[in-house]
């Protein structure tokens, strides 16, 4: 009830905004709704460690993820980045049958989420993640210097001003599905730019780049 | 006003007394004596998080946990006597079982430790605790009946029972096969979570 009344209001609000940026390109983080909520909120990390409690069962105690790269490594994920994933899932604009039920607005608010990703970004970072080969890693290197680094950092660092995850030391079996996800359009709110950037990419590309990225250590933060 | 002022006084003592009777004259017929039940389809709880058989007996009281065992006997439950019954059970110690089945210990281990990635079944230790001990909200299921266990999960997975907090159990153990349930339960049944 709520929430509804709250979204009308900023569908409201959002309509008397200028409509200068949404003509561009495709809006691919439109923040409004619950997302901007979770934003403007200033997330607790106690409670969010009490909330996360509830995710620990599939991203282990310390956020770490499994190796196996089924789920991803959340510690020290930029918050910014959490939220806007959560939101994605919960509005439907990310497919993510798993987390769902965990995740949705029957389990969590909007300030819940902000607590939650105020925490797992304040998290130390495991350099044990699920490694690749480790044999593409220099072409690899070439592939990220040139095309992704200007936007997730030299170091794989990310952006959280940008929404742009953290993708150092990411589990590999994690990083190489959502590479083919994105490239092959199976992932629904992946960055347009993103997807025309690695478009024309083999198999063999996004392998080497999910081993370079997977072997990049934890970046200070 | 003296007279008032005593009663309040005698008051909360009085209640526990009253948990005392309650416990030696009602819940004893199936959960035991010390809150062990001996029997599998009845519950163990001894050492169960206070705050949660507070939920249960609120809940049962007030139809959100169905129970045709329960329901009769919580009919008769005055809301003052949740509290201190609660106290009462928490305090006590929980006697840890054995698995019946053997052979199934080891895959319930697997389950309770990892889950299952590919229907997306989250471990059970990241609400319950690595040892089963439970914490706050979630309840203590180590040493547990294994035959209540599996009708619990059951029971969630079809949406019979319902009073779980947003829905977290119902979510995982559809999720879950039956031998999967049967084998979390059997590990259950000897874990010692100290």
């Amino acid at each position: 009830m709520n929430k509804t009344l709250t979204t009308i209001i900023l569908v409201a609000v959002a309509s008397l905004a200028p409509l200068a940026a949404s003509a561009q390109t495709p809006v691919w983080n439109d923040i409004k709704g619950e997302e901007k909520i979770a934003l403007e909120t200033k997330g607790d990390v106690g409670r969010g460690a009490v909330g996360f409690e509830a995710c620990q069962g599939c991203h282990r105690k310390d956020a770490s993820g499994r190796v196996s790269g089924a789920y991803p490594r959340l510690s020290g994920q930029h918050a910014t980045v959490v939220i806007k994933q959560i939101a994605d899932i919960r509005a439907g604009r990310r497919i993510n049958p798993k987390m769902e039920p965990y995740s949705d607005d029957h389990a969590l608010t909007p300030y819940q989420i902000a607590d939650i990703a105020a925490y797992l970004q304040s998290l130390p970072i495991s350099a044990d993640n699920g490694k690749g080969p480790g044999t593409a890693g220099a072409a690899g290197k070439q592939l990220y210097d040139k095309d992704c680094a200007t936007c997730h950092g030299d170091a794989g660092e990310g952006n959280a001003a940008k929404f742009y995850p953290m993708v150092a030391a990411q589990h590999y079996h994690y990083l190489l599905r959502e590479l083919f996800y994105i490239r092959d359009a199976r992932r629904a709110n992946a960055n347009p730019m993103m997807v025309k950037v690695i478009k024309s990419y083999g198999d063999a590309d996004l392998e080497a780049l999910a081993d370079y990225m997977a072997q990049l250590p934890p970046p200070r933060k | 006003m003296a007279a008032a002022l005593m009663l309040g006084a005698v008051a909360v003592p009085a209640q526990a007394e009253d948990a005392k009777t309650l416990a030696s004259t009602v819940c004893i017929a199936c959960h035991g004596e010390d809150g062990n039940s001996v029997v599998p389809m009845f519950p163990k709880i001894a050492g169960l998080q206070e705050e949660y058989i507070v939920k249960q007996l609120k809940d049962f009281m007030s139809g959100k946990r169905k129970s045709d065992v329960m329901g009769p006997v919580v009919a008769n439950l005055k809301a003052e006597d949740v509290a201190p019954l609660a106290a009462h059970y928490s305090s006590l110690k929980m006697k840890v079982g054995e698995a019946a089945d053997k052979k199934a210990v080891e895959a319930g281990k697997l389950m309770y430790q990892d889950g299952n990635e590919t229907s997306g079944v989250p471990a059970c230790l990241g609400c319950h605790q690595p040892m089963g001990a439970g914490k706050d909200i979630y309840p203590r299921i180590a040493g547990q009946q294994s035959e209540y266990v599996l009708q619990q999960l059951k029971n969630f997975a079809a949406g019979d029972r319902s009073n779980d907090p947003n829905r977290w159990m119902r979510s995982t153990a559809k999720r879950m096969t039956e031998a999967e349930m049967r084998a979390v339960a059997e590990y259950l049944a000897g874990l010692d979570a100290k």
